[in-house]
């Protein structure tokens, strides 16, 4: 019986999709209909037809008379001018009239949105770096990675000279000449960066000045857009004397661009060069900064020096040519010149020349991380800081819907669609976004300064910026649709005759909701809290941690011109002077250095094919006083020729690597001076604590050699001290103008991208953090209004304060804790792979995170407790006699 | 006096809306309109989609589909010439309504406008064509 019936069912399938189609107001009579010709079917023609023809029914119903909705006579004044005014004005007095709740949701959202745009701005000017070049598309940078059998792997975009036939040989010109898909190639190098980098000294005329360029090929300014405005466009470069310089350049020395063509201009005192070009200065989201450029062939020529021996190469392919192809080419032609090292990998690569500026660590041979991370890190922490703000708005506008809940029930009686109120209330939302929008601009317009400050960057204002309205406006619409979701959805789901009957009974689920978002907006802040004291304890440790050296009082100056003969001189004559404890040199600077070579170092027991990669250091005599560094074993150089031939120190790495047992007095040699360890230095940090300590080996050159001169000045005069230097400068080297550096100061510039971090993240934690107790205080607020007959009762029942306090905060305490337990683990994690970034890192301790949670829960507790004790002391006679 | 304002007043509401009772007067009714809204006039307290749909088939021979005769039924009641009520359930329909059409005054004005039209050009015919019963 039952499956006759089911048999005489018409297909289910049909009459679903004529219930899913067919207007609501003629649903009835025509599934009525199709029911009643499909009996009378079944009884003319039998089932199978009666079926067909049902189908056949169903599908002539999809027709526009049966799919046209009836538009009830309200619902289509949704955009009418008059329900618009009218949105208006409600929403604009519910602002004014919950003057305190307005405030909390449009500062907090400011906030959330200010965070978001100056994220914005400073992503979007990290993204514009190196993207103007118009060649952009093609340009590349090439980089190598090595890797042995042992797992042992080395990267990088900087690689020495080729030495084959004993001729120094420029890889940019060799691929050049022999790859068919290169259309330019060029080296690139600098004269001021680390290790040997210093700024350079250009004379014309009477005008002297210091500044800092490059050295690169004849292609350079083909492949680069650096604007030419003066002099030969086409090959600036083409000779080895000529040089061109930037605008900046130009007007210091000369009146006009135009003018400087042509003219001669002496470097360093040594060298004359001719101008041939003169170039717009370089823009400031270029990631190749110079004032001058220098060809190539003239530091191979001798007589300007390099900041490094090891320099990139960058390479524009033909519009059409496939870099992997190019690449593998220049990895063969690499192992020809080189020829096979056994168990060695030799592969080359070219990466996006746009992306290196992002892109500059190796991760397994492959170009991956670097700023880019922070770049992710960031935009991360604007989209967690903005969700946070939404939230708080889901939540108050949420909580307040027992006060909008009475304007929904009439609404709604009085025939006001479900759409038009979710309308309403996302019109609303919007309206605050954009309210807050307004102030966020204001906040980002006058803190814009800081901000720069902050980061060293010159981010202009967003308002004239078109790129950055459409971040605006794309900010508003999503602040808008989130924020306002949860109550529009929420509010006008609300039952009329329950509301209007005065009950509005909140789910479990949406008290859950409202939980779990609050608790979520807690997770992102204990979180950001977290992250902020890992990050502020290692700069921090960073900065005060025991180098091994005293960087206090240490001054350094170049020798240069005619210092290099007249160093004994000038140290005689300044250690006389006021101010001066103690006179030095050393190749490099003592907080950074760079150079680390391998080859030319033999030691006694070394075994064959045996290399250790090391910091070769000549310094002066008194190098290790004026340092303060430990002697674990031996003893210090000696002011005698003896030890000036002789001796070496290495520090206790370079033991360990070297594998030597009872160092002293074995013999040593680099680059072919021959002599004897005296004494192994304890280690220190010769470079920032991101780097591992390595190998130092150290020898006395107090009469030779290039480097700085390094001087201590006695405690608390330094002014003295560096107007006693100038002076004996001026005397001796009055070609060059007087410049020096504080090691303490320069040391510090090695972690200026965690100090920017540290300081942001410290910003934003504590805005998040803010933000997220605004949120807890409207909750906590309307916690208190729900429950205000319970209140007056309990009181009138002899409840204490204390015991009313107790009752709101315990569930929001408990939410804290919750928050904590769940954002632990994720930031304990998160931190682990930053501090990854340091050889030397403070630790993950465990009182961090009781110090997180901890102050995550006072500030709650704070604001918690000063609603909860507005409640608490309210006179029960007022909240009971409304009834 | 007063009757001089009275006419004055209709001449004046005659006048603006002369062209909507223009367009009033013509029928304005399609061949399959005339004939759903004949057969609705025919089946007075029983016509509702089905019955109207058989109705037509039997005494037109067309095969007319429910759908047709639904959208027809939709377009005379937008029309003015039907009005519609929903009637009570019956089990035969799975216990749904039907909704029961009914002719207005002015369907069935319209329907004997029409056929005087008809009956008037049919007159001017001449004879040959005429069929003889006229």
């Amino acid at each position: 019986m039952k499956i006759q019936q089911e048999i005489n069912q018409p297909p289910r399938w049909a009459s679903r999709l004529l219930q899913w189609f067919c207007a609501p107001h003629l649903l009835e009579e025509v599934q009525g209909d199709l029911q009643e010709e499909f009996e009378f079917r079944i009884q003319r023609d039998g089932i199978r037809k009666a079926k067909l023809d049902y189908i056949r029914n169903v599908i002539g119903y999809i027709k526009p008379f049966a799919l046209k909705r009836k538009s009830s006579p309200h619902s289509n004044s949704i955009l009418s001018m008059n329900m618009l005014k009218h949105y208006a004005i409600v929403a604009a007095r519910n602002l004014v009239r919950h003057k305190a709740f307005s405030a909390i949701n449009v500062f907090g959202l400011s906030l959330g949105m200010t965070c978001c745009l100056f994220i914005f701005l400073w992503v979007r000017d990290e993204k514009l770096v190196d993207n103007f070049h118009e060649n952009g598309e093609s340009l590349y940078a090439l980089y190598y990675h090595q890797s042995n059998g042992s797992g042992g792997s080395d990267a990088g975009h900087s690689f020495p000279y080729i030495f084959k036939d004993n001729k120094e040989r420029v890889i940019a010109d060799e691929i050049k000449q022999s790859i068919p898909e290169v259309e330019f190639a060029t080296p690139y190098v600098t004269t001021y960066e680390l290790p040997w980098g210093y700024m350079r000294t250009f004379q014309a005329g009477e005008k002297i000045h210091k500044l800092e360029g490059s050295a690169a090929g004849e292609d350079f300014f083909k492949m680069f857009s650096y604007e030419l405005i003066a002099g030969d466009r086409k090959a600036p470069l083409n000779d080895i004397s000529s040089l061109a310089i930037s605008r900046k350049m130009s007007d210091m020395f000369f009146n006009t661009p135009d003018d400087a063509i042509g003219k001669s201009i002496r470097y360093e005192n040594s060298l004359d060069f001719i101008v041939s070009a003169v170039f717009e200065d370089v823009p400031v989201e270029s990631s190749l900064k110079f004032d001058f450029i220098i060809n190539w062939k003239r530091i191979v020529a001798g007589g300007v020096e390099r900041s490094d021996n090891k320099w990139p190469t960058f390479i524009q392919l033909h519009k059409d040519a496939d870099p992997m192809a190019a690449a593998s080419k220049i990895t063969t032609m690499f192992k020809g010149l080189t020829g096979d090292v056994p168990g060695v990998k030799l592969e080359m690569g070219l990466q996006p020349f746009a992306e290196k500026y992002l892109v500059s660590n190796f991760v397994n041979g492959k170009p991956s991380g670097g700023r880019i991370e922070y770049v992710r890190i960031f935009s991360g922490v604007a989209v967690f800081i903005l969700v946070i703000a939404c939230i708080n708005f889901m939540n108050l506008a949420t909580a307040r819907s027992v006060r909008r809940a009475k304007e929904v029930g009439v609404r709604k009686v009085v025939g006001s669609s479900r759409l038009s109120l979710i309308a309403q209330f996302f019109g609303e939302s919007m309206l605050l976004a954009i309210l807050a929008m307004v102030g966020s601009l204001i906040m980002v317009q006058l803190l814009l300064p800081v901000f720069n400050n902050f980061t060293g960057k010159q981010i202009g204002s967003p308002i004239a910026d078109p790129v950055a309205w459409i971040f605006l406006t794309c900010l508003i619409l999503f602040t808008g649709i989130l924020a306002g979701s949860y109550p529009a959805l929420f509010l006008s789901s609300l039952k009329p005759v329950r509301i209007l009957k005065g009950v509005v009974r909140f789910t479990p689920a949406s008290l859950w909701i409202r939980k779990g978002l609050a608790g979520f907006q807690f997770v992102l802040s204990i979180i950001l809290l977290i992250v902020t004291f890992v990050i502020t304890r290692q700069t921090s440790f960073v900065q005060n941690t025991n180098l091994g050296y005293d960087r206090e009082n240490l001054i350094y100056l170049r020798i240069e011109g005619d210092l290099y003969p007249k160093y004994a001189l000038f140290k005689e004559r300044v250690l006389k002077m006021p101010g001066i404890a103690m006179v030095d040199r050393s190749t490099e600077a003592p907080h950074a250095m760079t150079f680390v070579i391998s080859g030319p170092f033999l030691w006694e027991g070394q075994k064959k094919d045996e290399f250790v990669a090391m910091k070769p250091l000549s310094v002066g005599f008194d190098f290790i006083k004026i340092m303060n560094l430990k002697i674990v074993e031996g003893r210090d150089f000696k002011n005698n020729p003896a030890d000036s031939a002789d001796a070496f120190m290495v520090n206790e790495e370079a033991v360990r690597q070297m594998g030597m047992k009872d160092p002293i007095g074995k013999s040593i040699s680099a680059w072919g001076k021959k002599g004897h360890i005296i004494g192994v230095l304890k280690d220190y940090h010769t470079h920032s604590l991101h780097e591992p300590i390595k190998p130092v080996i150290m020898d006395v050159k107090e009469y030779e050699y290039f480097g700085v001169i390094i001087v201590k000045t006695e405690p608390g005069k330094t002014k003295e001290a560096l107007a006693s230097i100038e002076k004996v400068w001026k005397e001796l080297n009055p070609n060059f103008p007087f410049d020096y550096q504080f090691v303490d100061k320069e040391y510090e510039k090695l972690y200026k991208n965690e100090m920017v971090v540290a300081k942001l993240t410290n910003a934003f934690a504590g805005i998040a953090i803010a933000i997220s107790c605004l949120g807890l205080l409207g909750l906590i607020m309307f916690s208190a209004e729900q429950r205000t007959k319970e209140i007056g009762i309990r009181k009138v029942l002899g409840a204490t304060v204390a015991n009313i306090i107790g009752l709101l905060s315990k569930d929001f305490l408990k939410l804290v804790v919750v928050s904590f337990v769940i954002a632990a683990p994720v930031a304990g994690y998160l931190m682990n792979k930053w501090l990854q970034g340091f050889a030397f890192k403070t630790e993950l301790s465990w009182w961090i995170f009781a110090l997180a949670g901890i102050s995550a829960l006072v500030v709650a507790l704070l604001t918690i407790s000063v609603q909860a004790f507005a409640a608490a002391i309210a006179n029960p006679v007022k909240s009971l006699k409304t009834e | 006096v007063r009757i001089k304002v009275f006419y004055v007043a209709n001449d004046l509401i005659s006048k603006s809306r002369f062209n909507f009772q223009n367009e009033m007067k013509r029928t304005n009714l399609g061949e399959f309109e005339e004939i759903v809204l004949l057969t609705v006039a025919r089946l007075e307290d029983n016509a509702y989609g089905v019955n109207i749909t058989h109705e037509i088939i039997e005494q037109t021979d067309r095969s007319v589909r429910l759908n047709q005769v639904h959208a027809s039924l939709l377009r005379l009641e937008e029309k003015g010439m039907v009005n519609s009520k929903m009637g009570d359930p019956t089990p035969e329909r799975g216990g749904r309504r039907k909704r029961i059409f009914k002719i207005t005054a002015f369907g069935q004005q319209t329907l004997t406008d029409i056929k005087e039209v008809r009956t008037h050009l049919w007159s001017l015919l001449p004879s040959h064509i005429k069929p003889a019963d006229l």
